[in-house]
This record gives C-alpha cells, sequence and structure tokens, in this order.
C-alpha cells in the first residue's frame, strides 16, 4: 500500500482505429494494467457543396478511445512518448497523450502504479509540452456547447465521454428522477497561458453561471501533445495551419511563441469568482461499488461526485484478475482540506477491500467554477 | 459497509410540481416528436390524397393521444426499470455462476421474451383470410398448430439469445454466424418456394422472424448483452453487446421453416374449394382440424354465404362504430402488458435474488419504471387499437383507390322510399348501356351508379355504398401503383420513427458510443431502410411474385456488404433490422397489407415484414462504409503528415 507518492497519469485519447496500436504497444512496453473507456472527439467539417445549403450543425464526430493507467513518475514522460509514436500522434489529427503528475493516496494490494522497466526514453526536446487541461461536466447533451469552443479558438479537438451524476439527486426521494443524471464529460487541453482565457468562454458558452448547469476546472498537466487539427476538410495550402504550428512548437521548443491577444471573449461585465484550493479526487473500484462508496465520501462532506464506467484490461492470469473487468471511475472535485476525511470515509465503507479493490489518486486543480448560491 | 444514510431534502409540494412539470412535459414532447410524421402524414394523405374522410375522427384522436401518453410512459419505464435491470443482471450473473448457467438463464428468457409478447397473434390476424383449400400447411400452422407455432419461434429466440451470449464469452464475430444463417436460410426459402405447401409458410415464417422482436424483449436483451459482454469480453473487442437481435430475427425463421417442413408430411397438397368440401378428401382435410365437429362448423361458416360474395367486405362490420367496450379493452391490453413485463421480470428477479444475491441498486426507481412500463404499455395499445390501428386500416383499405374502384362500405348508407322508376340509363364509350340514378349529397346533386340486387322491392330501401377510384384510370396504372409505393415508403418511415425498441437501441448505442454514433444518424439510416423495404413488399403483393424474388438477392447483397463492413456496424446494422418490426410499423404494415391483398386477390399479406426487415441492414451497413471510409480518409491524411502510413 503506497500512500501520498507522486506518480504519473497517463492517459491517451486516440481514434477508435488506431487504439488496438497503442494498447498492444505498451503492452510490450511492460504496462501490466490499463484502463479504457469509449469517448468521442468533435471536429468543424464544414458541408460543401449542394449540402452547405442544409441546415444542421457542422461538428463530425469521430469514435474515440481512452487509455489511461498509473506509471513511476520516472516512467510517464517515456511511455507518453511511446504511445505516441505508437500512434503516430506526432501528426495532428489522430489523438492526444497526456502525463499529469497526480498522488497516489491510498490503494488496495493489487492496485499500484504500473512498474515499467527501463530503460526510459525520454521524449526528444520540443515534441512533449507542459499544458493545462480543462475538465467541464455537463448535462448529457450540453457538451458540444462547451466543445465548440477549444474548437472555434483552434486550440484542441476536445473529447467527450458520458458518465453519471451524483449530488442533490440522491438526496431527494423517488422525485429524483425528474433530475437527469446523465452527465457529459467534456475534456480539453489549451497552453499554459491560454487556459485561463478559454476557461472563460466556455463557462460563457456554457453558462456555467447558472444554477445546475455543470462544472468546470482546470489542472496541471506535466508533458502532453494534444491534437490540434480542429478542422475537416479541403485543403488550400501546400501545409495545414496545423501542421505548421505543430513544426514551428518543434522548432522553438515549447508553446510560448503562440501567444494570442484576443480570443473573442466578450469579457463579462461581473469578474468570475472563482474556487481555489480544489482537488480532483479519483476512486477506482470494482463496477457498482461507485455509487455506494460515493454515497459515503458524501456524508462525509464530498458535494457530489461523476461516475464513468471504465473497462479495465490486465492480464487474467495475474493476481490482478481477481479484479472484475469492469470498474467504476468516480471523481470528486473536493477542497484540498477534505480529503483526509473523505478518504477516511472511503476507508471505512470498505473501499480498499477485496470487495471493492478501490484505489484513490488526487489530481490538483488550478482553480475551478460553477454556480454556487446567493 | 456502514450505510450512511445521507440527510433527506425536504421537498414541498409547489417544489415538487416546478420538478415534474418540465421532466414530464420533455419527455412527452420527445414522443409527441416521434410519431407526429406518421399521423399528420396518415390524416393528410386519407383526406387530401384519397378524398375520403376520417370515420370515427373523435376515437381516433383519442387513441393517438392515449398512443403519445403510453409511449411516454413507457419509454421512461424502460429506462428507469427494465434496461437497468437487464444489465444488472447482465453484469451480475458472469460473476456469480458459470457460463452454462448464464446460457440456461439466457436460454429460458429468450423463450419467454416470445411468449410475453403478443406478437404472433398479430400475424395470426393477419392470416385471418387464409383458406385451407389454398394453403393448408399455413392454415394448420396459424390454427390448429398455433401453439407449436410459438413454440418454435419460442425457441428459435431461447437459443439465439444463449448463442449470442456465448459470443461474447468467447468473443466469436457475428460475420460467420450471419453467413451461416443466411446462406442457410436462402436455400430453404428457394427450396421451400419451389414446394406448394411450403412456399406458402415462407412468409409467414420470415415474419416471425422479424416480429418476434418487440419493445420489451429487445430493450431487455441488449441491455442483458452488453452487461454480459462486457463482464466476460476483451475490452478491447470493440462495440460488443450487440448481435443478439440479430440471431433473434433470424432462428425463428429457421425454426418456423423446420416446423413446417415436419408438419408438411402430413398435409394434404392445396386444392380447389369443391375439392376440399368434398366426402373423398374429407380424411385427409381433417388433419387440419382438431376434431371432426370443428371440420364441419369450419364448412358451415364457409358456405354460408352464397359463392362469389366477399365476406367481411360487403357489410360495414367495425367501421357503423359500434360502442366501444371500455371495460374489456382496458382489461385485456392491462393483462397483456402485465404478462409481458411480468413473465420477463419475474424470473430476472428470481435470478438476481437466488443467484447473484446482491442488494438492488435503486429498488424505487426500477419498481416505479417496471410499473410504468406496464401502464405504458397497456395504455400504449389501448391507444393503437383505438387510434392507429384504425386509422392505417382506413388508409390501407381505401389505398387501392390509387389504382382501382374500391367500396367504401364506412360511408354507406340507405335510401328509404327508393322508387326505382328514377333509374337512368346510360352508355359507355365502348356502347354498353349503365344504369344510374341522381341523388343530392349535401347542395350537390352527384350520379350513382344503380345496381338492381341492392334495392329491396319490399321496403324499397336502396343500399348505396359509395365507391372511389381510380384516381389515374383502371388498372395498375404507372401513377396509380406509384402512389400506393411512395405512401408505403414514407409510411413505413414514419413509423419506424416512432418504433419504441428502436429507440432504445438508438440510445443504448449513443451510450456505447459515448455519443460517437449518433441515435439520430442511426434512426435516420434505418427508417429509410424500412420505407424502401415496405415499398418492395407493397409491389410484391400487387405484381403478385414470389418473396424469394426480394429476399434472395438482398440476403445475397447483404452478404457482401457485410463482409466489407467493420464488426460494429456489422452488429448495430443487423440489429436494426430486427428491431424495427414493433408494435407501429406492425399493425399498419398488416393493415396495408391486408387492404391491398384482399382488393387484388392474394392468398394472405405476409411478406412486407420481412421486406422490411431486410433492408435497413443494407442501409445501415451502407452508412457504416460511408462513415469508415470517411474517418480512415481523415486518418490517413493525418498519418501522411507524419510521413508514414495509418
Amino acid at each position: 500500500m503506497s500512500t501520498g507518492k507522486t506518480i504519473s497519469l497517463v492517459t491517451a485519447h486516440v481514434h477508435k482505429n488506431i487504439a488496438k496500436d497503442v494498447t498492444t504497444g505498451i503492452k510490450d512496453a511492460g504496462v501490466l494494467d490499463f484502463y479504457m473507456y469509449a469517448a468521442r472527439s468533435v471536429v468543424i467539417d464544414k458541408k460543401q457543396g449542394v449540402w452547405s445549403m442544409l441546415p444542421g450543425r457542422d461538428l463530425a464526430e469521430d469514435p474515440l478511445e481512452t487509455i489511461f493507467f498509473l506509471a513511476t513518475h520516472e516512467a510517464g514522460p517515456s511511455l507518453a512518448h511511446r504511445i505516441a509514436e505508437l500512434g503516430h500522434l506526432y501528426a495532428p489529427g489522430r489523438g492526444s497523450v497526456l502525463v499529469e503528475a497526480v498522488d497516489l493516496l491510498e490503494g488496495h494490494a493489487l492496485c499500484r502504479e504500473n512498474e515499467v522497466p527501463g530503460p526510459y526514453v525520454p521524449p526528444p526536446p520540443g515534441h512533449l509540452h507542459t499544458c493545462t487541461g480543462i475538465c467541464c461536466i455537463m448535462q448529457r447533451g450540453q457538451g458540444e456547447t462547451v466543445a465548440r469552443i477549444p474548437l472555434d479558438t483552434g486550440t484542441c479537438v476536445p473529447a467527450i465521454h458520458f458518465g453519471t451524476g451524483m449530488g442533490v439527486r440522491d438526496k431527494m426521494g423517488l422525485l429524483r428522477i425528474t433530475i437527469p443524471w446523465e452527465k457529459e464529460i467534456v475534456y480539453a487541453f489549451t497552453t499554459l497561458h491560454e487556459a485561463d482565457n478559454i476557461m472563460e468562454m466556455m463557462i460563457e458558452a456554457g453558462r456555467l453561471e447558472r444554477p445546475g448547469s455543470g462544472f468546470i476546472y482546470t489542472f496541471p498537466i506535466e508533458k502532453g501533445l494534444v491534437n490540434i487539427r480542429v478542422r475537416r476538410g479541403q485543403q488550400q495550402h501546400a501545409a495545414s495551419i496545423e501542421q505548421i504550428v505543430t513544426t514551428l512548437d518543434s522548432i522553438k521548443g515549447g508553446t510560448d511563441w503562440r501567444r494570442r491577444r484576443n480570443l473573442g471573449s466578450r469579457r463579462a461585465g461581473r469578474e468570475k469568482q472563482y474556487i481555489r484550493n480544489l482537488v480532483d479526487m479519483v476512486l477506482i473500484c470494482d463496477g457498482g461499488t461507485g455509487p455506494d462508496l460515493m454515497k459515503a465520501a458524501m456524508a462525509a462532506g464530498a458535494g457530489g461526485a461523476t461516475i464513468s464506467s471504465v473497462q479495465y484490461v490486465r492480464p487474467a492470469d495475474s493476481p490482478q484478475g481477481a479484479i472484475p473487468p469492469v470498474r467504476d471511475a468516480c471523481s470528486m472535485v473536493i477542497p484540498e482540506s477534505m480529503t483526509g476525511r473523505v478518504r477516511l470515509a472511503l476507508e471505512a465503507a470498505g473501499a480498499f477491500t477485496d470487495r471493492c479493490h478501490g484505489r484513490v489518486h488526487v489530481r490538483k486543480t488550478y482553480k475551478a467554477f460553477t454556480y454556487i448560491g446567493g | 459497509m456502514a450505510p450512511s444514510k445521507p440527510q433527506r431534502i425536504h421537498i414541498g409540494f409547489r417544489q415538487a410540481l416546478s420538478l415534474l412539470a418540465p421532466y414530464i412535459k420533455d419527455r412527452l414532447l420527445t414522443q409527441i416528436r416521434s410519431v407526429w410524421l406518421i399521423i399528420l402524414y396518415l390524416v393528410f394523405f386519407q383526406t387530401l390524397i384519397l378524398r375520403i374522410r376520417i370515420f370515427e375522427a373523435a376515437v381516433i384522436a383519442v387513441g393517438i393521444g392515449l398512443v403519445v401518453v403510453g409511449l411516454t410512459l413507457f419509454m421512461e419505464g424502460l429506462f428507469l426499470g427494465l434496461m437497468r435491470l437487464g444489465s444488472l443482471i447482465g453484469s451480475g450473473l458472469p460473476r456469480k455462476s458459470p457460463i452454462w448457467v448464464v446460457l440456461m438463464f439466457s436460454l429460458v428468457l429468450g423463450f419467454l421474451a416470445t411468449l410475453a409478447e403478443p406478437s404472433i397473434q398479430v400475424l395470426q390476424m393477419a392470416g385471418m383470410s387464409v383458406k385451407p383449400w389454398d394453403a393448408p400447411l399455413l392454415f394448420l400452422l396459424l390454427n390448429r398448430y398455433a401453439h407449436y407455432l410459438v413454440y418454435a419461434v419460442g425457441i428459435g429466440v431461447g437459443v439465439a439469445v444463449a448463442l449470442g451470449m456465448f459470443r461474447f464469452y468467447y468473443n466469436v464475430s457475428l460475420k460467420p454466424f450471419i453467413y451461416l444463417f443466411v446462406t442457410a436460410l436462402a436455400g430453404a426459402t428457394v427450396w421451400a418456394s419451389l414446394d406448394a405447401n411450403l412456399a406458402s409458410i415462407v412468409g409467414l415464417a420470415w415474419d416471425c422472424g422479424a416480429v418476434t422482436t418487440g419493445p420489451v424483449t429487445v430493450p431487455l436483451v441488449l441491455a442483458l448483452g452488453i452487461g454480459v459482454s462486457r463482464m466476460v469480453g476483451s475490452a478491447e473487442s470493440g462495440t460488443t453487446g450487440f448481435g443478439v437481435v440479430t440471431l433473434a430475427s433470424l432462428l425463428p425463421v429457421v425454426a418456423v421453416l423446420t416446423l413446417g417442413a415436419v408438419l408438411n408430411t402430413t398435409v394434404p397438397a392445396p386444392m380447389s374449394r369443391t375439392g376440399f368440401f368434398s366426402e373423398e378428401n374429407r380424411a385427409r382435410v381433417q388433419v387440419l382440424f382438431e376434431a371432426s365437429s370443428d371440420f364441419d362448423r369450419y364448412r358451415l361458416q364457409e358456405t354460408g354465404p352464397a359463392p362469389g360474395e366477399v365476406p367481411a367486405e360487403g357489410i360495414a362490420d367495425d367501421g357503423s362504430g359500434p360502442a366501444i367496450d371500455m371495460r374489456g379493452l382496458l382489461q385485456r391490453n392491462g393483462v397483456a402488458a402485465l404478462k409481458a413485463i411480468g413473465l420477463l421480470t419475474v424470473p430476472i428477479f428470481l435470478v438476481f435474488f437466488l443467484v447473484v444475491r446482491e442488494r438492488l441498486p435503486h429498488p424505487d426507481e426500477i419498481l416505479l419504471g417496471l410499473f410504468l412500463c406496464v401502464a405504458g404499455l397497456a395504455v400504449f395499445s389501448i391507444g393503437i387499437e383505438l387510434g392507429l390501428d384504425k386509422l392505417g386500416t382506413q388508409v390501407g383499405k381505401k389505398l387501392p383507390a390509387a389504382f382501382k374502384t374500391i367500396a367504401i362500405p364506412e360511408a354507406g348508407r340507405a335510401i328509404d322510399g327508393f322508387d326505382p322508376t328514377i333509374v337512368q340509363t346510360a352508355v359507355s364509350e365502348s356502347g354498353e348501356p349503365y344504369q344510374f340514378f341522381f341523388t343530392q349529397k349535401g347542395r350537390r346533386v352527384v350520379s350513382v351508379p344503380y345496381e338492381a340486387e341492392r334495392f329491396d322491392p319490399l321496403t324499397r330501401r336502396y343500399h348505396y355504398t359509395p365507391v372511389k377510384g381510380p384516381l389515374f384510370g383502371e388498372g395498375a396504372t404507372v401513377p396509380g401503383v406509384l402512389l400506393v409505393v411512395v405512401f408505403a415508403f414514407i409510411m413505413g418511415y414514419g413509423a419506424t420513427l416512432a418504433e419504441p425498441a428502436l429507440n432504445a437501441l438508438g440510445v443504448t448505442v449513443e451510450d456505447v458510443t459515448a455519443g460517437a454514433f449518433r441515435k439520430s444518424l442511426l434512426m435516420q439510416a434505418v427508417a429509410v431502410g424500412v420505407g424502401i423495404g415496405i415499398a418492395l413488399g407493397v409491389m410484391k403483393i400487387i405484381f403478385a411474385f414470389s418473396l424469394a424474388w426480394i429476399l434472395v438477392p438482398a440476403y445475397l447483397v447483404l452478404l457482401l456488404v457485410t463482409r466489407l463492413s467493420t464488426e460494429d456496424f456489422v452488429n448495430i446494422g443487423w440489429d436494426s433490422a430486427g428491431v424495427t418490426t414493433g408494435p407501429i410499423t406492425v399493425p399498419l404494415v398488416l393493415a396495408i397489407g391486408l387492404g391491398i391483398g384482399s382488393q387484388v386477390g392474394v392468398v394472405e399479406g405476409f411478406g412486407i415484414l420481412a421486406a422490411a426487415s431486410v433492408c435497413p441492414i443494407l442501409t445501415v451497413l451502407l452508412l457504416g462504409l460511408h462513415v469508415n471510409r470517411k474517418q480512415r480518409d481523415a486518418l490517413a491524411e493525418s498519418a501522411d503528415g507524419d510521413g508514414r502510413k495509418s
């Protein structure tokens, strides 16, 4: 059982067609167990010719496979580089891969970080950059309103997946059925200096200042390769703008050169009240046990939780074979000071026993925003 | 674990209302959006194109209102109760028990599903006009051995569900199953259509496959499949969990054809009507009836009306608006709904509590969901019976007016004190005399053809049945037939969009792919496919060609397209074929089939449903090929920038 250790959380959002290459590759690299879930990406796809007369959306969706796993802190960047190589992600348009430093708070003995054997091949300079992640949780069906912002600003191709929300709903009687529990979780990735701007635009687009409309927060990403091919269709130049940007990024050795002054944010009159000092506490436990554990966490003070069902991939003949292949990933964004209490509550509820095989890691956030009464 | 009870939020009455109102409004609007097209279209078609007023409009309007309310309740119940229950048992059972238990459970569940859903009765209705001398085997299967038919279909569905689960365990592609069954079925269909007796049940067999998978079975089986496949399958095998419905549409066809082939040995060949009732054939035809008294009763009933007269057509039977037996209606549909849901959920609950032995999460929501399912299904069926069915039958019966003259018995009336001296004689263009008289209709005077046998000299009453059509000249003219075919297409398209099982499939697909495959896209593709299929089926009836001419080439093309498609789309595409023919489409399709069939004199109206099942597979798979090509292109384009191949 490891406590309070900093490790790497490696996440890859890749097109479904190349997911297989990536998973076989990381297995070969020595990653024993990892998680997968279905997601989608949206890109701008303007209708051409006669079709442009037809009304309708100008977005096209692609099936994504999101793959994530924990690895030792030293191995993280090298594995991300490996994934980028395997999926040819250095060419924009195929997917993103990100490494975060997270704290492994507590975990069942079987659920540890992957100790990948060396030698570690660090990514060549200028290939992976420090960036900022934006996570926005909305009601199902609303996700595209905020996902448009990174697309329209050419920031990145967002990844969207489904989950279920817990919160006020579970404190109500049967009337809770009137409150939809299906959530859409949108991930976007920006350069360090643009994050605040993009976040603000997403808040405005999703009208997150209204009660019950959603939750958004930004979080640090140590190293990342972001898919910036936001547009599909005909090209009129020798190279696409995405190719040029990627090339410049690697020449300049970072994304600092791409500073933009005006992203089109309409500066809302009122200064927004951001919430700071929050952490995203993620519990991964056996399928079906998530809701009860989250109830325990909420009784200990957590405001709410979002649960996504994830597929657990591990060799069936390893000790990890005892863990069922369907697991719940439960995310709670709570004040940093509350982590200890929630962790104790989870422990008391049996989260780390053989019944749940739970594991908790904590991701720091920069700032968050949602409707806060008054 | 210590169950921690979070404090309840107390909600006042007003707050509850303010929560409920938008919730209900939202659900109702969704259903209104799904049915408006088909209803407006039917009304529009009958009143503006055929120019016949809608009889019993008030009852139909109430019925349609009930359809919307019923659908709303039912769909909410599906998502809250039935589908959650399905996925709970699907993910719970494989964890707690070995594979054979799961397979046995699936077998039983599939069998019960067939008993639970009253779709076979619909087919019996379709076979009402079947005459034992024309098609003895078909008659036998629909009457004396109807229970064998249900069992055969049940076994087919049961084996299919078990086979589907088996696939998930061993990660087997759906394609080989499709190749195997489709080739076998195509062969069997061709072989059967060479035998006079078996040929008559080909349509029935294929329709059985199409009809069995109804709005209760499909969502349940989908949820079960996804639960099982996620629990036992490999995570990298893509969009699994689908494919069970496909097998459940193919295997019953095999089962019914086999049953037919077995029974065929004892059944006499088709014969003439007089031969059928003659003494020397007595022993041979007796096999079609339970007891000899049944045969006598049937003979009495059949030989009762004078030969040549079409029964059930001459007299305005149900059209004249008899009082509706509300209590009977409620009771019948309520019991049917309870049976449909109960037969499936009771075993699931039993297995859940005895084998899985876990706590049921949100039991109140699930129970409420199941209650909504029952209530919704009952209200919905009543609505279908009162509204959609009646409307469909009216339009269906009148539809042949597009290309031939038909009588409209609902509008018939009696003229008392008729004086035959007002009858006048005209001459047609070819020189034949033609009798008619003038009558006042509203403020207009119209001429009505006079038929002497409709005049009763004793009461001096003339029974007058208005006629309509042909709209585009006598005979199967191109515009007339085209109108019917276009009508059939739009009807199929509209009805499909309202199908609850397809909606459930769409939601499931969207859920599993995290929205990458949108529900609306799937539904559009399926609806277009069903429309094409129904149009083809109607053409089959009008031109009276064999069903094999549609099914065999269509399935051959399908085999090829299946070969080219990805596993995801093969599963989803083939599954959508099974779900298309549900409680909204089937009565409408049968109404048209029977309407046209009775007007052009075809033995049975079967086969349209089968045609309506094959085309959506094709449209979904073609859509899949298109989507895949686009995605591959986009990926390849990006990889080129990297200087490497994808």
